[in-house]
């Protein structure tokens, strides 16, 4: 499951990093009580892991459609959204996604589904609103970017070998203690710290570790999929506006009015101050400006102009 | 929100922060010499009346809160019902200092009448003293404890640019909610 996110909706961020955090963290512990307690072996674990990434990829479409509240619309639902996406394709060379719409006011877009054949592409009410229809475009050639580079493929390996790395260490810890390593019980009778504690420890920091790559190589396919969505469309400076649009401060203001949403207001809990910096050490997409002057360098490539 | 809060399941709605209403009263030298905002002489308290249930009991203690303020402030108080279902108290004053007086008066009734958590917000209608720029509000939101500015433009638009100049001309002097997505408007107001 792989969301595309680009407003900068810090409370959305931050449930989707704890969400993925936490399971990965479910995935460790679950291995080191398994295997501890219950004394499987190496491989019924793996099993298990490749048993848990095959569900996450296979139904990664309806799952992350799902998770984002998001409504597949039929062509006569939103028309011109569909003509859109099938130029895109037509353009791009891929079958054309599902379209689904998010009901908020945040502008957003995101992609998902674990092949071209079963993917969606999912745009926000805001966006949709706020953006005119080059920009669309562009960001809709962006998100098909992700499709065509099959990014959710491409973060299901990566998140795998993360959750295995995890379970080796472990393992290798394990080994060690008991001798598994030749003559490795040494200190066994010496230290009283016991073995699972200092397992699942290790287990954690690797997590912890893996998980900044993740997202590390989940900037870079960001990246890729700008450059896709400046080929695609052929003017890198729609996608350049849209991104600017989009995260500038102005489209965080809501369009709603205050009685409607009073109920929300009890939920309004966590300081901003706290969100904001967790979503920043725990960024999945690149900075504004970075991104902004990879685009202008591929518009300069093309020979477009720039504002 | 402490940790028990979480594990038991909050279902108490925040008490209402009422004291930094007062912050406005210190703005209004700025408003009026760099902004050319001027009061257009309403304020007003927006409020959600409780279920028919405890209608009857409710109405009497709020007919009470306002006739004990308007005993004692020079305000005309207005009561006005909007299309939401919610309740406003319009306070109409010349003097900018005395409406936010009589809405903190009217905030501390309800409050003391039980009405506390169902306060949603106080709002402050501003007009431009030269030409024909917009009307601003200053909103504050009861359970933030903080101002923001809106900026109506039409049925369901509003000029963010200049909201946002707003807040960069007041971020000194008022408390102002620093989460944008927070900055819900009220469209309509009746004041």
């Amino acid at each position: 499951m792989k969301r595309k996110s680009y407003g900068r909706d810090a409370g959305l961020t931050w449930r989707m990093f704890t969400t993925s955090f936490l399971l990965g963290l479910l995935y460790v512990v679950f291995g080191v009580v398994l295997i501890q307690y219950l004394n499987f072996g190496l491989v019924p674990v793996l099993v298990i892991v490749i048993g848990l990434a095959f569900f996450q990829y296979y139904t990664s479409d309806k799952l992350a459609l799902r998770a984002a509240g998001a409504k597949v619309v039929e062509r006569d639902e939103a028309p011109e959204l569909h003509d859109l996406v099938e130029r895109l394709c037509a353009m791009a060379d891929l079958p054309k996604p599902k379209v689904a719409i998010v009901d908020t006011d945040v502008p957003n877009a995101f992609a998902t589904g674990r092949s071209p054949k079963h993917a969606a592409v999912a745009v926000t009410t805001g966006l949709w609103r706020r953006l005119d229809k080059e920009e669309i475009e562009s960001v809709l050639a962006h998100e098909l970017s992700h499709v065509a580079n099959r990014d959710v493929l491409v973060m299901t390996v990566a998140s795998f070998f993360a959750m295995l790395a995890a379970l080796l260490t472990r393992f290798g810890l394990y080994a060690g203690m008991f001798g598994g390593f030749g003559g490795g019980n040494r200190n066994n009778n010496s230290n009283n710290t016991p073995v699972w504690l200092i397992v699942l420890a290790v287990s954690i920091i690797t997590y912890v570790i893996s998980f900044i790559l993740i997202r590390t190589i989940s900037r870079y396919r960001e990246y890729a999929a700008d450059r896709g969505s400046a080929l695609i469309t052929g003017a890198p400076e729609n996608l350049m506006s849209a991104l600017q649009k989009i995260s500038s401060q102005i489209t965080m203001i809501p369009d709603r009015d205050l009685r409607e949403v009073a109920g929300m207001n009890a939920f309004f809990i966590i300081p901003t101050s706290v969100k904001q910096k967790t979503a920043e050490l725990f960024m999945d997409h690149p900075p504004l400006e970075k991104r902004l002057a990879a685009l202008e360098k591929i518009a300069r490539e093309m020979g477009r102009p720039v504002a | 929100m402490g940790l028990r809060d979480i594990l038991s399941g909050r279902n108490k709605l925040k008490s209402p922060a009422e004291d930094r209403l007062f912050a406005l009263s210190t703005a209004r030298v700025t408003l009026d010499m760099e902004l050319g905002l001027k009061s257009a002489g309403a304020g007003g308290i927006v409020f959600k009346p409780l279920s028919a249930g405890e209608f009857v009991r409710a109405e009497n203690d709020l007919q009470q809160v306002l006739d004990a303020v308007a005993a004692e402030s020079g305000s005309r108080l207005e009561r006005k019902s909007d299309e939401y279902g919610y309740e406003w108290i319009v306070v109409r004053d010349a003097e900018l200092e005395d409406q936010i007086t009589t809405v903190h008066a009217v905030a501390q009734g309800l409050e003391e009448a039980g009405f506390g958590e169902r306060l949603l917000a106080a709002a402050f209608k501003f007009e431009p003293k030269f030409g024909d720029a917009k009307t601003v509000y200053w909103v504050y939101g009861y359970k933030q404890g903080a101002f923001w500015p809106f900026v109506p433009t039409g049925d369901k638009e509003r000029d963010n640019a200049e909201e946002l100049e707003l807040k960069a001309k007041l971020d000194n002097e008022l408390p102002i909610e620093p989460d944008l997505s927070r900055w819900f408007g009220l469209f309509d107001a009746p004041l």
